[in-house]
């Protein structure tokens, strides 16, 4: 079955998820959210991974960290994907970690020749031990930090060409550091390798508390604004369609008010699938 | 220009110190990190903070975060040292007990965590006969602490209904037995006879060793009644060697 549109599962949707019958609908959750050892939290997911294709989307492997990811966390990741056999795997195109110390958030760094070098070795060390492409995820930029070699896309194509890994392209990032950085968010999408794009993620953002700074933050609690959505169909058009998930993380609404917007998605894609086979017949 | 070794210790040095001046994206990316940490440790401590209350809450998990902050990505981690904070955190230096629940809470989310296995049937085993060298093992999602307060009780008046119930609690020393028989954690409290035959049986020794020691230490202890709890709570596993064959 092709992957149309997913949903981010939450526990409390349980039971709507398992009798859900969409079709292509598929549904993703934080790996590190069920490294366990067992209990009713991991029998959930694999009572939804009976019913509907899962992927692990995680936020702990600090892929930009100048030191190589935990070999602990990875094994559990790679035990966690020999349990649950997900559609692809993530993480993002970050640092979360030094010292010792988890910093909660995915941070920027410059996007120098060392740290491409650094980032590619990171890569393929998860990759060696999951024996499959990893999907790395484009971040949310709030500062235009000195000392780039590369523009990200440009970064993300050499990263792609020298790890063998694949991106997992968040619409919204892409929206949220073209505005927080005065960029053309338009531009930095079709400057993207289409064929290693591979999934995509729609989500909503919110301003920063502080209003003065003019910032907006990726913070998944709000729907996901019309700007997004018209980039969503333009990137669509131009790449054709790939799985997409409907990100949401907080203030998280009923699962049925979920499936309004995971459903336009799935519609978007249905419509360029149909073109496609007019356009290839 | 700046190494990326640099600039990572560099950019963490300024997370862990705000200045006024600080460009916009370090408060973003730090109060991020702040609010997920706190929002982490809640979400693993509810009684305490319903003990607490929001704020205060807040105040503790900012005290806590800032001399042990996470150090593993997994959220449900956050927090492993909480209890032994409490302790030493002056604004519950009179309410020590709270120290004790949140220790508590520890265990359950252990034993959620924990691999799932069989549960011991312990008629099964007493019609399959006792020898003086059968032993029980515990159960994987089983764990058991004494507490100097009635940590149980206070925990299990949080999650009823009723507002009176923690008027009621008994003020005396308590033995947690946390078990998962099904889907879900349970919490029970168990005497210093029950605390004697758990740590028996963890230390190795055989059931009747377990019994004899339960029997020290509480003269008075109904080992039939006991023994039928802990069987009933799912506080076991079968052996390899007494596991029927399926």
């Amino acid at each position: 079955m092709t992957l149309t549109a997913g949903l981010g599962f939450k526990l409390e949707h349980l039971d709507a998820v398992l009798a859900a019958r969409n079709p292509g609908l598929w549904f993703e959750v934080h790996s590190e959210n069920y490294m366990m050892d067992g209990g009713p939290r991991l029998a959930a997911l694999e009572a939804v991974r009976r019913e509907h294709p899962v992927s692990l989307h995680g936020v702990g492997l600090s892929l930009a960290s100048v030191t190589p990811p935990d070999p602990d966390h990875v094994a559990r990741l790679a035990r966690l994907a020999e349990r649950i056999e997900p559609c692809a795997v993530s993480d993002h195109l970050a640092w979360t970690r030094s010292g010792g110390v988890e910093h909660g958030d995915f941070l920027p760094f410059p996007r120098s020749r060392s740290a491409l070098a650094c980032v590619v070795d990171n890569i393929q060390r998860v990759q060696d031990v999951l024996r499959r492409p990893l999907l790395v995820e484009n971040p949310s930029t709030y500062i235009d930090l000195p000392g780039h070699a590369f523009d990200e896309a440009t970064f993300l194509a050499e990263m792609v060409q020298r790890s063998g890994c694949e991106l997992l392209l968040d619409v919204n990032n892409a929206f949220v550091s073209a505005h927080n950085l005065g960029g053309d968010a338009q531009a930095y999408l079709d400057a993207l390798p289409a064929a290693a794009i591979r999934e995509i993620h729609l989500a909503g953002h919110s301003p920063d508390p502080d209003g003065a700074t003019g910032l907006l933050i990726d913070t998944h609690d709000a729907p996901i604004v019309d700007a997004v959505w018209q980039l969503y169909a333009r990137l669509i058009d131009r790449i054709g369609a790939r799985p997409t998930l409907i990100e949401r993380d907080d203030h998280i609404p009923p699962f049925e008010q979920l499936m309004v917007e995971r459903n336009r998605a799935a519609a978007l894609l249905a419509y360029d699938s149909a073109r496609a086979e007019l356009v290839d017949a | 220009m700046l190494s990326l070794v640099a600039f990572q210790r560099d950019f963490a040095a300024a997370l862990r110190a705000a200045t006024v001046a600080e460009p916009a994206a370090l408060t973003i990316h730090r109060n991020t990190g702040a609010r997920a940490a706190i929002d982490a440790l809640a979400a693993n401590y509810p009684v305490v903070l319903a003990l607490f209350g929001e704020e205060p809450f807040a105040a503790c998990a900012q005290a806590y975060l800032q001399v042990s902050p996470p150090c593993e990505p997994r959220l449900s981690h956050v927090g492993a040292g909480f209890a032994m904070f409490l302790r030493s955190y002056p604004p519950v230096q009179d309410i020590l007990w709270i120290a004790d629940v949140a220790a508590l809470e520890r265990l359950w989310l252990e034993s959620l965590f924990s691999a799932d296995a069989a549960i011991l049937d312990g008629a099964a085993l007493l019609q399959q006969g006792v020898n003086d060298e059968t032993r029980l093992v515990l159960h994987p999602a089983t764990r058991f602490a004494p507490f100097a307060s009635p940590a149980v009780s206070i925990w299990h008046a949080h999650a009823s209904e009723d507002p009176n119930a923690l008027e009621m609690i008994e003020w005396r020393p308590e033995t947690a037995l946390v078990t998962r028989p099904g889907q879900a954690v349970e919490i029970d409290a168990v005497g210093p006879g029950g605390l004697a035959f758990l740590k028996a049986v963890a230390a190795g020794q055989p059931l009747v060793g377990a019994g004899a020691a339960a029997f020290d230490a509480d003269p008075e202890v109904d080992l039939q009644t006991l023994f039928a709890r802990l069987m009933e709570s799912g506080a076991f596993t079968p052996t390899l060697s007494d596991r029927s064959p399926s």
